[in-house]
C-alpha cells in the first residue's frame, strides 16, 4: 500500500477509534479560511520572466505538491463522505492549499506548469484513509518545502515559501492530532530532497495522467 | 530523541559551529535599537548569524524554561501534560543545540517570572499558543537575514515550533492554522508580543 511508504513513523495506522472526540466537533466548526495573505506575501517577486530559472523550477515543484493537496481536499470536501464532524477539515484545507496554487500560479504567470489529473483510489471518501493520507501530505510538504530553503536565489520567494513551510507544518500537526500520533515526534524536522519527494508522490499513484494527456486512457478509479 | 536524531543534531552542530567561525572575527556589539538587535541593516553573513542566532537563543531559552517550570508545578494533566512533557523536550534540544553553535559567543541565559502562567493550566495553554506562535514569526522573519548554511539548521527547528503551536492550538480548540501564510515579525514585534505575555520582562 501506499501509505506504509508513506508513513514514516510506522505510527499513523494506529489509534484511530479514540482520535475524534466530542471536544473537537465545536473547534472544527469555527474553521476560518485564510488566502489573501499569501498573495500579499507573494506580490513582491519579480515576474517569472524576471526571476532565476532555478527559482522558476522550485516554485513550478511547490506548485506541483499544492495542486495535489488542493485536489485532495477539494475531492474529499465534495465527495462529503468522511462524516458530519471531520468535514470543515477538508473545507479549510482545501481553502488553504487552493489559495497557495492560486498564489504560485499568479506568480508564475506562463511558466506554471499545469494542473494534472488525479486518481485518488477512493482515499477521499473515507474517514481513516482520508486522515491517513492528510497527515502522510503534509509531513511530506514541510520535508519538500524545507528541502528547498537554501535553494531559493529571490528574498522575496523564499520569505514566501518559507511563511507556507510552517504552515504546512501546522496542518501536519494538525491532522496527526486528530489521528491520535505525535504531532511533533521529533525535535527537529529533517528535509527532503525533490527528486526523494516526487518519488515518493509518484508512488501514490495519485497523480494519473500529465495534462497534455488528460482525457485520454481509462483511469482507474475504486471508489 | 532516537539516536539518528542525535548523531545527526551532533554533526549538524559541528557543521554549523564550523561555519560559523569559519569568518574569524564574530560580532562585538552589533547593531543595537532599543536593547534588540535590528537585524535587516545587512546581507547574511556569519556575524549577522550569531546575532539572530542568539535572540533564537533567548526565544529557546523562554521556551525551555516555561515548560520546565509548568512541569514542575505540577498543574498540568491529560494532552496539556502530554504536550507540555514532549515540547520541553524539544526546546532543550534547540537550546543545546544553538549553545553549541554559538561556543562562547551564545548569550547569557535571561531570569524568568512567568507568574501564573505556568500554574493556571488554561493560562499556561493560551500563554503557550501565544509563545509558540510567536516564535514561528520569529524564526520566519528571519530567513532572509541568515546565509544559507545557518537557514538549513534554523529551517529544521521553525516547523517543529510550527507543530507545537498547530498542537497546542488543536488542544485547546483553536485554529490550528488561521491563515494560509504565517505572517513574519521583526524581533521588535516579538519581543513585544512576549512582554505582553508576560513571558519577557
Amino acid at each position: 500500500m501506499t501509505f506504509d511508504e508513506l508513513d514514516r513513523d510506522g505510527a499513523i495506522c494506529e489509534a484511530f477509534d479514540a482520535a475524534i472526540g466530542e471536544s473537537r466537533a465545536a473547534f472544527l466548526g469555527r474553521a476560518l479560511v485564510g488566502g489573501g495573505a499569501l498573495l500579499a506575501a507573494l506580490s513582491a517577486p519579480p515576474s517569472a520572466e524576471a526571476a532565476a530559472a532555478s527559482d522558476i523550477a522550485i516554485l513550478n515543484y511547490a506548485l506541483t505538491l499544492e495542486y495535489v493537496q488542493a485536489a485532495f481536499y477539494t475531492e474529499t470536501e465534495r465527495m462529503g463522505a468522511i462524516g458530519a464532524e471531520l468535514a470543515p477539515v477538508p473545507a479549510q484545507l482545501g481553502a488553504v492549499e487552493r489559495g497557495h496554487v492560486k498564489a504560485l500560479r499568479k506568480v508564475l504567470g506562463k511558466a506554471a506548469v499545469k494542473r494534472p489529473s488525479f486518481n485518488f483510489a477512493g482515499v477521499t471518501e473515507d474517514r481513516d484513509a482520508f486522515l491517513k493520507t492528510a497527515v502522510a501530505f503534509e509531513d511530506l510538504a514541510v520535508a519538500a518545502y524545507k528541502g528547498q530553503a537554501a535553494r531559493v536565489k529571490s528574498s522575496e520567494v523564499l520569505a514566501a515559501a518559507v511563511s507556507i513551510h510552517t504552515v504546512e507544518a501546522r496542518h501536519a500537526a494538525w491532522m496527526r492530532y486528530l489521528v491520535g500520533i505525535q504531532p511533533a515526534a521529533v525535535a527537529f524536522d529533517e528535509p527532503r530532497p525533490e527528486e526523494q519527494v516526487r518519488a515518493i508522490v509518484a508512488s501514490t499513484k495519485f497523480i494519473v495522467a500529465a495534462p497534455q494527456m488528460q482525457g485520454k486512457g481509462n483511469p482507474r478509479f475504486t471508489g | 530523541l532516537p539516536d539518528s536524531a542525535v548523531n545527526d543534531v551532533e554533526s549538524r552542530s559541528r557543521f554549523l559551529e564550523k561555519s560559523l567561525l569559519a569568518a574569524g572575527a564574530l560580532v562585538g556589539g552589533g547593531v543595537l535599537v532599543g536593547g534588540f538587535p535590528n537585524f535587516a541593516a545587512s546581507a547574511p553573513s556569519p556575524e549577522q548569524d550569531v546575532e539572530i542566532l542568539n535572540f533564537a537563543l533567548l526565544l529557546e531559552y523562554t521556551e525551555f524554561a516555561f515548560y520546565s517550570e509548568a512541569l514542575s508545578r505540577g498543574g498540568l494533566s491529560g494532552d496539556l501534560l502530554e504536550y507540555a512533557t514532549t515540547v520541553r523536550r524539544h526546546e532543550q534540544a534547540h537550546v543545546a543545540f544553538l549553545e553549541r553553535a554559538l561556543g562562547s559567543k551564545a548569550r547569557a541565559k535571561p531570569t524568568f517570572a512567568f507568574g501564573d502562567t505556568t500554574s493556571d493550566p488554561d493560562k499556561f495553554a493560551s500563554t503557550a499558543a501565544t509563545l509558540e506562535d510567536s516564535v514561528v514569526a520569529a524564526y520566519n522573519g528571519q530567513a532572509t537575514n541568515l546565509t544559507k548554511k545557518t537557514l538549513v539548521a534554523a529551517a529544521k527547528i521553525v516547523s517543529v515550533e510550527a507543530r507545537h503551536a498547530g498542537w497546542i492550538r488543536a488542544i485547546v480548540g483553536e485554529d490550528p492554522a488561521p491563515d494560509a501564510t504565517d505572517t513574519p515579525q521583526t524581533p521588535a514585534q516579538v519581543t513585544a508580543a512576549l512582554k505582553r505575555a508576560r513571558l519577557l520582562k
